[in-house]
């Protein structure tokens, strides 16, 4: 029994770092209607701009979370401004699709060379260490994630559904040519979007890289589940994937021990075509009449 | 239109009659190396081709091959169909007498078969993988040690040197075999499966997981349900990190973690997992620097060339096997009857090198398949942040330190 609590335990702690990678792509799936393969990538710049300042600076990786989501938004911006917006209409929507691949790849190999293919460990800063709650441990760091995806959840939630720009958004992704007529600036709406999306992955960013070293290749451990998250949750519903993150969490915990490390996404990847085949739009996707 | 093709054949033709020509006049032997020089294993790679540049070096030095200058003709192996078109070249535009090579495994398996049907001797001085051998090829053959070689010595390691420690029967101690799940991991892990039910050992768990795995905790719950006492890793860089980040978090601590290869035996690995984490942690991997000379005649004197070519420390083991395979091969080549690729194979099926000779430490003799009976993996350890070598004794320069 204290081993199955243990293991829940950890499966909701990964749960809450899933969940704080997934928000962003939730985000920039459910509006902007676009797979964002380079999702992985910026959550690896930001991890290495983690390092920089942890190890250069002497800053605390938590210290480095507000500077980190300013300098995401702005390179989200860059991206859905200059590389992603001229292909907006494009014959074919997939373009943009190949585009962030081509990114994805451009961005590992960049990586590489400015830093190789070594690993560079951000100082664990204390948050690496546990608190035992009885004959239980639980990881700083990752309840401090758990934690921040909850807040980051609400707070997102609370600017689509008050604020005049999150309603804009909001009626742009119901639908892109009626809220066009309506008056909303969709591109200027796609670049915002496209930059609070990144931006949530510097948050990420900031909190994931004490527990993981940054490495060229470390956003794709990451982006295969974060989009089975963004998918199960229901493309662009921001509690569906935090739910959809700690349920895949809480499956790889519970099989990887149960079953066998090894089987783990074959029980991940069966639960999720399961749950596709009898909702196919996810647990709290919008359904039919969305766009 | 058909003139114009008849010119432009005319043309390559009188090229490559001037190109063969050039080549003849030097008197010269062109012998392939064929390494990958970019892409993720440039690195190791490059590392690996410093090896046989100062074999071949002091070769020429000494007067070359029955005073004709060995040139080496490099060709990038960056991914498995550029090592095929590149083994191509070499063979049929470079036209060298044999291809030495490759450190990445899969790359070695497609580009031998090139030379095989070519009949142009291959000699492997790095892959570990041990079906490249398993093909028996005729004029194929390899120096280093394989994944084989690496599990018999960590199954050893665990009966001749953790349990004598403990002052434990082997029998006693309860073993765990973890690996990733890639041919490389998996293949490791059979064997070590295979070797220890031969010594009789308990083993209480074999968990293969892949390689990109991100949380390893409910695999260290199990390790920790089953009571191991004795690990055996066989990973990449990344699951070995956080394998003992969360082993650590998990407070789970066996008597010994036994690693292979790759992930353990960086520098890096160490100072992300933290040195007073890894301190006491034992390896087995090629032979390393930190090994007693005696063990290794020449050693010293590699490392001393290493440093006047390229002003640095070696960066890894890898320089050194591929020194030591290839002199062994261009001894060969040397002693061969003639340069004609049956000549060169009865020169290499002939070489018997003791054990104890090499700046490796092993001997060489090839056997059936052309692998390198003699060749063997080193047991290391983690020791005050450098790794040294602690097994076998003769080659040790520390004593084995276990926690009690």
């Amino acid at each position: 029994m204290e081993t199955f609590v243990q293991l829940v335990i950890n499966g909701l702690m990964l749960g809450g770092l899933f969940a704080i990678i997934s928000v962003g792509l939730t985000l920039i799936f459910g509006i902007i209607r676009l797979v964002n393969f380079a999702h992985g990538e910026l959550l690896m710049v930001g991890m290495y701009l983690t390092w920089l300042g942890t190890v250069k600076l002497g800053l605390h990786p938590y210290v480095l979370a507000p500077p980190l989501v300013l300098v995401l938004f702005v390179i989200g911006v860059l991206i859905q401004r200059f590389i992603l917006q001229p292909l907006l209409d494009a014959r074919d929507a997939h373009v943009q699709i190949f585009a962030t691949v081509g990114l994805s790849t451009a961005l590992i190999n960049l990586a590489l060379l400015v830093f190789g293919a070594d690993l560079y460990a951000t100082p664990a800063s204390g948050v690496r260490e546990s608190i035992t709650l009885g004959p239980f441990r639980i990881l700083i760091g990752q309840l401090v994630m758990f934690v921040c995806g909850i807040v980051v959840v609400a707070a997102l939630h609370l600017f689509m559904e008050r604020t005049y720009l999150g309603r804009a958004i909001r009626a742009t992704a119901q639908h892109r040519a009626a809220a066009q007529l309506m008056g909303v600036d969709v591109k200027r709406i796609y670049i915002v979007t496209f930059g609070i999306g990144a931006a949530c992955v510097g948050l990420a960013a900031a909190l994931v890289a004490p527990i993981y070293p940054a490495s060229p290749t470390v956003g794709t451990y990451f982006v295969l589940t974060a989009f089975v998250v963004v998918v199960l949750g229901g493309m662009g519903s921001l509690h569906g994937a935090f739910i959809g993150a700690l349920l895949i969490g809480l499956v790889d915990s519970l099989s990887a021990f149960y079953i066998a490390p090894d089987l783990k996404e074959v029980v991940i990847f069966a639960l999720f075509i399961l749950i596709l085949l009898f909702r196919p739009t996810g647990l709290f996707g919008l359904g039919r009449g969305s766009e | 239109m058909f003139r114009t093709t008849r010119r432009m054949a005319l043309g390559l033709v009188a090229g490559l009659g001037i190109g063969l020509g050039a080549g003849a006049a030097q008197a010269e032997i062109r012998l392939g190396a064929l390494y990958p020089f970019s892409g993720e294993l440039a690195v190791l790679g490059d590392e690996s081709w410093r090896g046989l540049e100062l074999a071949v070096e002091e070769r020429n030095a000494a007067g070359g091959i029955r005073g004709e200058k060995i040139t080496l003709v490099r060709g990038d192996a960056v991914d498995n169909n550029q090592a095929v078109a590149e083994a191509r070249r070499l063979i049929s535009v470079a036209q060298v007498k044999a291809i030495f090579g490759t450190y990445s495994s899969a790359r070695s398996q497609v580009a031998s078969q090139v030379a095989e049907l070519a009949r142009i001797p291959y000699f492997e001085l790095g892959a570990v993988s041990d079906s490249i051998t398993e093909r028996k090829f005729r004029y194929l053959f390899r120096t280093n040690p394989t994944a084989r070689d690496m599990a018999a010595r960590s199954i050893e390691m665990v009966v001749k040197s953790v349990a004598p420690a403990f002052s434990v029967e082997p029998k006693d101690l309860r073993v765990a075999i973890i690996h990733e799940d890639s041919l490389y991991g998996t293949t490791v892990g059979r064997y070590q499966a295979g070797f220890a039910k031969e010594q009789g050992l308990n083993i209480v768990e074999t968990l293969p997981y892949p390689a990109n795995i991100v949380d390893m905790s409910a695999l260290i719950l199990r390790l920790q349900a089953a009571k191991a006492d004795v690990v055996l890793q066989t990973s990449y860089q990344n699951d070995t990190v956080l394998f003992f980040r969360q082993a650590r978090e998990a407070n789970f601590r066996p008597r010994a973690i036994i690693g292979g290869g790759g992930g353990y035996s960086l520098r890096e690995t160490m100072q992300a997992v933290g040195q007073e984490v890894m301190d006491g942690v034992l390896n087995v991997d090629f032979t390393q620097y930190a090994i007693n000379p005696k063990a290794a005649p020449g050693i010293e004197e590699f490392v001393a060339a290493y440093r006047a070519k390229y002003s640095m420390e070696p960066r890894s083991g890898h320089s050194l096997g591929n020194y030591v395979g290839a002199k062994v091969f261009l001894d060969a080549i040397a002693a061969a009857k003639s340069l004609a690729a049956d000549d060169i194979r009865a020169a290499v099926v002939a070489v018997d090198v003791p054990d104890g000779t090499t700046p490796e430490g092993w001997g060489v003799k090839f056997g059936p398949d052309g692998q390198n009976e003699r060749a063997k993996m080193m047991g290391l350890q983690w020791q005050d942040g450098r790794l040294v070598t602690v097994y076998p004794p003769e080659a040790a320069v520390s004593e084995l330190r276990l926690r009690r």
